[in-house]
């Protein structure tokens, strides 16, 4: 297993493809701190009014430092898709199942590297955000370390990218074609989900019993983002990672099923 | 390199069994009922036309396809059940297995990774193939002969005993195909089992030491290369063909009398043929030794039976055993 995971790593560090995605990562995580840092800090945030995006100090500062992880998420996602949708693409994954012909093992192995590649890269949005968002509500008068629960939320911020990133592996596997797997799954993230939370807004039961239920949703629960209103329904940090995990379990888990079958032509 | 010798199992574990291994995919029968074995040592052609299903066996052979029914194995063990696959066999199987953006020399640390291989193994077989510099490149940018080495180097990465090799001289020019030649005769030189896969007989006549053939999935003809080329042959040139022919009677040597008034001797003893002409009093203009022309043998055992080709009904009249051999006498062996 140590082998094929080491392989994994290889793999994804020998194209140029990580550090683009580092280079994004950070940036992202820097420019959304400065960007929340003084948004969620502005006389309108503070009023309270419905439809501002409001929280207490701890949910303010967990904002500005994972507000890059909207970013984030898409690109682990993309970077789950590819670290299998490449290997159909160009035929590498022959070679990978010959070195590892238990192929439950050589998938595990990917599963494995990847929560590693997303928590690699949690840290490098963490170093562009922390760095950024605590001078910026340094600015801003706020209190840049409000609670413990910071911790946590910087933290779980690392597996949040890691599980995204096998929501991804998930996707590659089960729609073949690697470009259509990063349109369909970027493209749920970012446009459907929203627009089936807007329109449980709209239902009473959706709002109060779907809606948090959603993969975006779960994933600022786990980081205790501040809500987007008054009625949003919220769960708790651990039930939004629990949710989060059972998406990446459910869609790894049939991909991997699907290809420890398949014949590999 | 290293030898055979010292490895657990032994000259045994090199031999490859195949077994009554079936494919169909869906209603069709991509590879029907095949049962061959291949000898460590020994360079080991495996032909057929273009679908005849050697890719697919091959995959079959390495677990990377599942038979619908039979089995194959090396050493007697399944290839998912080798303990340290990598070592045990290696597998060049398209030449397109790279990707574009990752260097040469990364692609084979990430395989090398995979089989617990350590890195200098790689930079050695850079060498070995002949392409150390070119290896630092990305991959995308090699050509054919580039990606064929570096298959072969991925191939070989963990020193094994078998080698797999799918039509590794596709897209070789005539210096490339002739390195491979000295490199597999070298390799086999060593004790290593070869499988190499093509769709020309001509191709690999003159490196193989055994063939197997095969056409819409069945076996038409296993054994040594000498068998399938027959009895050698003396072309000779003389004033009388007939004369010729009564005196090399006489010395147990059966010919015919071509109808460009040449005589072909069944025997590939020329100073005898040159002797017996000498005492019988006739003239030799010209004696050269001559082969079974294996194209069209080659085309006499495969022949009218691309599927591929066709309406895709079931090849009828695909050749048996039995019509095959038939087939190689036609030939004029
Ligand atoms: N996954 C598949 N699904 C359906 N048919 C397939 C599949 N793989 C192979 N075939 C068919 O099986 C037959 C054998 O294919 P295979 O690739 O093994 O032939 P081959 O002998 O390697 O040919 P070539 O010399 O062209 O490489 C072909 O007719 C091919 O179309
Ligand atoms: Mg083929």
């Amino acid at each position: 297993m140590i082998p094929a995971v080491r392989s994994e790593f290889r793999k994804f560090f020998t194209t140029r493809l990580w550090w683009g995605m580092a280079i994004a990562i950070f940036v992202a995580g820097a420019a959304f701190a400065a960007l929340f840092g003084f948004l969620l800090t502005s006389e309108t945030a503070r009023s309270g009014e419905a439809g501002v995006p409001t929280g207490d100090a701890t949910q303010v500062a967990s904002s500005v430092y994972t507000g890059g992880l909207s970013i984030g998420y898409l690109l682990l996602l993309t970077i789950g898709v590819l670290q299998i949708g490449s290997e159909y693409r160009h035929k590498t994954i022959s070679g990978t199942f010959l070195a590892t012909p238990r192929r439950l093992r050589a998938m595990l192995a990917k599963v494995v590297a990847l929560l590693g590649i997303g928590a690699v890269y949690g840290l490098v949005s963490l170093v562009g955000s922390v760095s950024v968002g605590a001078v910026v509500l340094g600015l801003r008068d706020q209190d840049a370390f409000p609670s413990g629960t910071i911790v946590r939320t910087l933290a779980l911020s690392l597996l949040v990218l890691g599980l995204w990133a096998l929501i991804g592996l998930g996707i590659g596997i089960l729609i073949p074609n690697q470009v259509a797997a990063l349109l369909i799954g970027v493209g749920v993230a970012w446009i459907v989900e929203p627009l089936i939370g807007f329109a449980m807004s709209f239902w009473e039961f959706g709002r109060e019993h779907v809606a948090q239920f959603l993969p975006t949703s779960a994933t600022n629960a786990i980081v205790n983002a501040v809500s987007n209103g008054p009625d949003e329904v919220r769960l708790e940090w651990w039930g939004g990672a629990l949710v989060l995990a059972a998406y990446a379990a459910v869609l790894a888990g049939i991909g991997i099923w699907r290809t420890t079958r398949a014949d590999i032509a | 390199m290293t030898t055979t010798t010292g490895r657990p199992g032994g000259a045994d574990s090199g031999r490859i069994e195949i077994t009554g291994l079936t494919k169909t995919f869906g209603q069709f029968v991509a590879v029907d009922g095949l049962t061959f074995g291949v000898e460590p040592g020994r360079i080991t052609g495996f032909l057929g036309p273009n679908g005849a299903g050697k890719t697919t066996t091959l995959r079959m052979l390495l677990g990377l396809v599942r038979p619908t029914s039979g089995t194959a194995t090396i050493g007697g063990r399944p290839y998912a059940d080798l303990p340290r696959p990598l070592e045990s066999v290696g597998a060049a199987l398209e030449a397109t297995n790279f990707h574009p953006g990752r260097s040469g020399r990364d692609h084979l640390r990430v395989l090398a990774a995979a089989g617990g291989i350590p890195d200098r193994r790689v930079d050695e077989l850079l060498e070995l193939t002949g392409i150390p510099a070119a290896a630092r490149k990305r991959a995308g940018g090699y050509s054919m002969g580039m990606r064929q080495r570096l298959g072969l180097a991925a191939a070989l990465v963990g020193d094994p005993q078998v080698l797999v090799l799918d039509e590794p001289a596709n897209g070789l020019d005539p210096e490339g195909i002739r390195w491979l030649r000295g490199f597999l005769k070298h390799l086999a030189s060593e004790g290593k089992t070869i499988l190499v896969s093509s769709h020309l007989l001509q191709e690999v006549a003159q490196t193989v030491d055994d063939v197997v053939i095969i056409a819409n999935g069945r076996l038409v003809q296993a054994g040594p290369m000498e068998e399938l080329e027959g009895t050698p042959g003396s072309l000779v040139q003389t004033s009388d063909a007939a004369a010729l022919a009564g005196a090399l009677r006489v010395a147990d040597v059966t010919s015919s009398v071509q109808e460009d008034g040449s005589l072909v001797a069944d025997t590939g003893d020329m100073r005898l043929v040159g002797d017996v002409a000498l005492r019988a009093g006739l003239p030799i203009y010209g004696l050269r030794p001559q082969r079974a022309d294996l194209e069209t043998l080659y085309f006499s055992l495969t022949e009218g039976t691309n599927r591929n080709l066709g309406d895709g009904a079931a090849p009828v009249g695909a050749p048996t055993e039995g019509d095959a051999v038939t087939g190689q006498e036609g030939a004029n062996l």
